[in-house]
């Protein structure tokens, strides 16, 4: 059997048992050794725990729990409800500002958390319900906590960058730095978008009315004063704190990533213990518990993923397919699109650490020949990874808004969220053609690579 | 098991907020006290690998651990059964794999008296026993999950 | 025919050009494949690809892996006599180095490797230096409060006990580190030093051009489980071209001494040279700690430490 048959072969086992509902981590392993027993010497058996060991037993992908606790931590407790209601109250006045502030409430939360999911339903439990209060149609208002929340693996920290990191081996800490400006663009695209949109159903709403239909919730008027203005200031001070105390202890030369995540989530305990008084253990058991939960079904793909990409490389599957790909002499930008496809597709079925762990052997190789720096990449696939965040038919972060708004069609939400995954093309295409707005930042703050 | 579970949850939110507490140590020691740390990377990845290990039982008790469920809309409800029994089934017998591979790496390690080959250079034995145990539990709970699908008892009654 | 896998952590390029410790995997691979008119061929896995660096020793012992090119003293949990391969001051020049193969130390190494599983196919060693962010690092008083990473426990061990402040990070790290400060030092081999690209964060290099406290034993090893299935013929075979190979392994290493020195001036930095003061100082740091620690660890560690003293 030539290598690409093999590899053809156990594109499809794999393909087969993932489908059959097995959980991924265990689907990995099981293929893996399948293959282990059929087509490699015995004594490979023999090392798949070290193996699997060796891999989990890194410092760099053990601060994932720890970034997943920080997020947690503020995401289940009334810190996020604060930071939307702060930021809405001083940006109501501005068209469209509530959909605004969920964005930039999405992207501050994004800043502390690891992962899209867990952005997603912080901000998305108080701004969904807000949002409609306030006459937003239900899938406009789903669209923007969904993509919004999918800001979480681009923005610093990233549970999906760390693995990248990792793959790629590129310095996490310039990784982080390159996903701010990326960030950013998202950002203003969405909040732009939101304006544009919610002045058309303002529009709509005005039009019926006037038409003697029903007074919609656009039209009523909110009115907070200036000391409700200052007084919600103090509540995203701890927010800030964070934030800026972390950038500097990883930046300012004082601490590793690692360091860094432990830092974050002992601040971020510290700070529900001071301002929220959550500090017993019966309060802080939900927080510990689920953060434990999601990282311990991470880590456990992550490790099983190994075995299965020893197994690809071993079976010479991963190289030929990699060779494979180099031999089309596709030229520069086919490549690229023809990967970022390929991820998209990937996106349809599987959680965005997944894709990197099983993807990065075969693609990095190309792409590195091709002349791509890797950071930069890092970033576009970051991005693209975000759109299989949202779309169907596995989007986790639709999951996540049918929980909080299980009354929202999913239709609705799936329209709702289609503009914003236009807006992330736009966003790949912008990145393709000025590469420094993701490189700039890292370029200019650890000096050119 | 559900008691067993319970209690190492609770370790490893102890052991979770403990990393923190080294992590951060290390940073300050380095810098207020001129003191550098070389245990901390260490003892963190011991820690977590005990977090991760311990916890995956409990994880799968609630059906935690993620995977494609596209198929089960589409699927009759007797196929679904069958489909999901061998799930279970296959899943149990590569645990148990691991899990038997997990005691034989333990026991090298603890024989040889291996460390890791750092400078703080702890023996090798405390995270493989972890991890060892930890498949065990997970092994045992995916099997009392296939035998309550095999006798058609709600789950969490095994 | 027997395909024999080659698994190392180095980056991947071609039998001409890139990192030298790939070319003489490739230059192995090629040679052996001519020899034996095609009965044995070999694939190259570079870059950790096949397997995380610290897991091949042991793959090779079980026989899960044929053969691989990786820095001895990294097995120094599972086998602590390898922590010998990098042992601070006890190799200061390349002429001592390539003396241990036949000299007992060498031949002792080899026993306890071979009862362990492992077969010593070609005796690779390296030079190392110490890049800076500050002043160059000479003498031990040099180093007094720096932040440095010395890579290795017994490194670790003889620059603590010179006032150092040692850290420990992965080396993807390392950059990345040196560029914020988190880090001071760096000391590791001349290849790794331009590899890291460390001189675009670094102000001062000392090379190993004039000798060094940092010489270490990174050999092409092989499987014992499969080596010994192999008729003698072959046996034989792979054992003359790994001598062979010591030779571009020595003139590579010398080059990449002299390569570092001139990157890192070409940025500027201040590039110096050991002395043989300084280098005695270090050694006698070494002696009461990094040695001292390492014979205490068995009979048989103290024996191998007493043999490759004869060699100073
Ligand atoms: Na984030
Ligand atoms: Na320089």
């Amino acid at each position: 059997m030539s290598d690409l048959t093999l590899g053809a072969l156990y594109g499809a086992v794999t393909l087969v048992v993932m489908f059959s509902g097995m959980p991924i981590a265990f689907a990995l392993g099981v293929v893996a050794t399948g293959f282990m027993y059929f087509f490699m010497p015995a004594s490979s058996l023999d090392t798949i725990t070290q193996n699997v060991y060796e891999e989990m037993a890194s410092i760099t992908l053990l601060s994932i729990p720890l970034f997943i606790l920080k997020g947690a931590a503020i995401g289940k407790s009334p810190a996020g409800k604060d930071l939307y209601s702060a930021i809405h109250t001083w940006m109501h006045k501005v068209p469209g500002g509530l959909g605004i502030a969920n964005v930039f409430a999405c992207a501050l939360f994004a800043a502390m958390a690891g992962s899209s999911p867990a952005t997603c339903s912080a901000i998305g439990s108080a701004g969904i319900p807000e949002m409609r209060k306030r006459g937003y149609s239900p899938g406009f208002a789903a669209g923007i906590i969904a993509a919004g929340g999918t800001l979480g693996i681009l923005l610093p920290p990233s549970i999906t960058m760390i693995l990248y990191a990792v793959a790629a081996e590129q310095s996490l800490g310039r990784l982080f730095l390159a996903g701010i400006g990326p960030g950013v663009l998202l950002v203003v695209l969405f909040a732009g978008y939101a304006v544009y949109r919610a002045r058309k159903e303002y529009r709509m709403a005005l039009d019926i009315y006037q038409k003697g239909g029903e007074k919609s919730a656009y039209l009523e008027d909110e009115h907070f004063t200036l000391s409700e203005k200052v007084e919600m200031l103090p509540r995203v001070l701890p927010f800030i704190i964070l934030l800026i105390g972390v950038m500097v202890a990883l930046y300012g030369g004082f601490a590793t990533p690692s360091e860094t995540a432990g830092l974050g989530a002992l601040l971020a305990l510290a700070l529900l213990a001071v301002i929220y008084g959550v500090w017993k253990p019966k309060d802080l058991s939900p927080i510990l518990g689920s953060s434990i939960k999601e990282s311990t079904m991470l880590l456990l793909i992550i490790g099983m993923s190994l075995l299965y990409s020893y197994v690809m490389s071993y079976l010479h599957i991963s190289q030929s397919a990699a060779a494979w790909v180099v031999g089309l002499h596709l030229s520069k930008w086919v490549l690229l699109a023809v990967i970022l496809l390929m991820v998209i597709v990937f996106g349809f079925f599987l959680p965005p650490v997944s894709i990197i762990l099983m993807t990065a052997p075969i693609i990095l190789p190309p792409l590195r020949e091709a002349g791509f720096d890797l950071i930069w990449f890092g970033i576009v696939m970051t991005v693209v990874m975000e759109m299989g965040l949202i779309h169907p038919p596995v989007g986790l972060n639709i999951f996540v808004i049918k929980n909080i708004a299980p009354d929202i069609p999913l239709k609705d939400v799936i329209w709702g969220v289609f503009p914003f995954l236009l807006l992330m093309v736009v966003a790949v295409l912008l990145l393709c053609v000025f590469p420094s707005i993701a490189t700039g930042l890292p370029d200019m703050i650890m000096g050119a690579k | 098991m559900d008691k067993l579970n319970r209690f190492l949850m609770m370790l490893s939110m102890v052991a979770l907020v403990l990393t923190s507490l080294v992590l951060t140590y290390s940073v300050v020691s380095r810098y207020f006290f001129h003191a550098p740390t070389d245990w901390q990377d260490e003892a963190s990845v011991f820690m977590l690998v005990g977090v991760t290990f311990f916890c995956t039982a409990y994880v799968q008790y609630h059906r935690g651990h993620i995977g494609i469920e596209a198929l089960a809309g589409l699927l009759p409800r007797r196929v679904n059964a069958v489909r999901l029994f061998f799930v279970d089934l296959v899943s149990m017998l590569f645990c148990a794999f691991f899990t038997w591979k997990s005691w034989l790496l333990f026991h090298e390690a603890w024989v040889d008296g291996q460390t890791t080959s750092s400078t703080f250079a702890p023996p090798l034995w405390i995270p493989y026993s972890m991890m060892a145990a930890g498949m065990t539990l997970l092994t045992l709970q995916i099997l009392l999950q296939t035998l309550a699908r095999l006798t058609n008892k709600p789950e969490h009654a095994a | 025919q027997t395909a024999l896998k080659i698994s190392h952590q180095f980056p991947g390029g071609t039998l001409t050009e890139g990192d030298f410790r790939d070319r003489l995997t490739r230059m192995f691979a090629a040679e052996v494949e001519k020899r034996s008119k095609g009965a044995l061929k070999f694939s190259i896995y570079p870059g950790s690809s096949l397997m995380k660096t610290n897991a091949q020793f042991s793959a090779m012992r079980k026989g899960a892996l044929d053969l691989s090119l990786v820095p001895l003293s990294y097995a120094g949990g599972e086998v602590p006599e390898v922590n010998i391969g990098l042992m601070p001051g006890l190799v200061t020049s390349y002429d001592q180095a390539y003396g241990w193969k036949n000299a007992e130390v060498g031949k002792e190494l080899a026993r306890i490797l071979y009862d362990k599983g492992i077969v010593m196919l070609s005796w690779i060693w390296q030079g190392g230096g110490m890049a800076s962010r500050g002043k160059p690092v000479v003498d031990p008083d040099d180093a007094k409060g720096m932040k440095i990473r010395g890579g290795s426990r017994e490194m670790d061990l003889m620059l603590k006990a010179a006032g150092a402040a040692v850290v420990t990070l992965p080396s993807n790290e390392i950059y990345a580190a040196m560029q914020t400060g988190a880090m001071e030092a760096a000391l590791t081999s001349s290849t790794s030093l331009i590899s890291f690209r460390l001189e675009e964060v670094s102000k001062a290099l000392t090379t190993a051009r004039a000798g060094s406290y940092w010489f270490m034993l990174e050999p092409l090893m092989m499987s014992r489980s499969v080596f010994d299935r192999l008729p003698k013929d072959q046996q034989q075979l792979l054992l003359t071209v790994g001598a062979e190979l010591e030779a571009f392994a020595l003139k590579s290493s010398k080059e990449d001494d002299q390569q570092v020195a001139n990157v890192y001036q070409k940025t500027g930095s201040k590039v110096v040279d050991m002395n043989p003061a300084a280098l005695k100082k270090w050694q006698d740091i070494a002696k009461t700690t990094a040695w001292k620690d390492y014979s205490e660890k068995s009979p048989s560690c103290a024996n191998l430490l007493k043999l490759a003293e004869k060699t100073l």
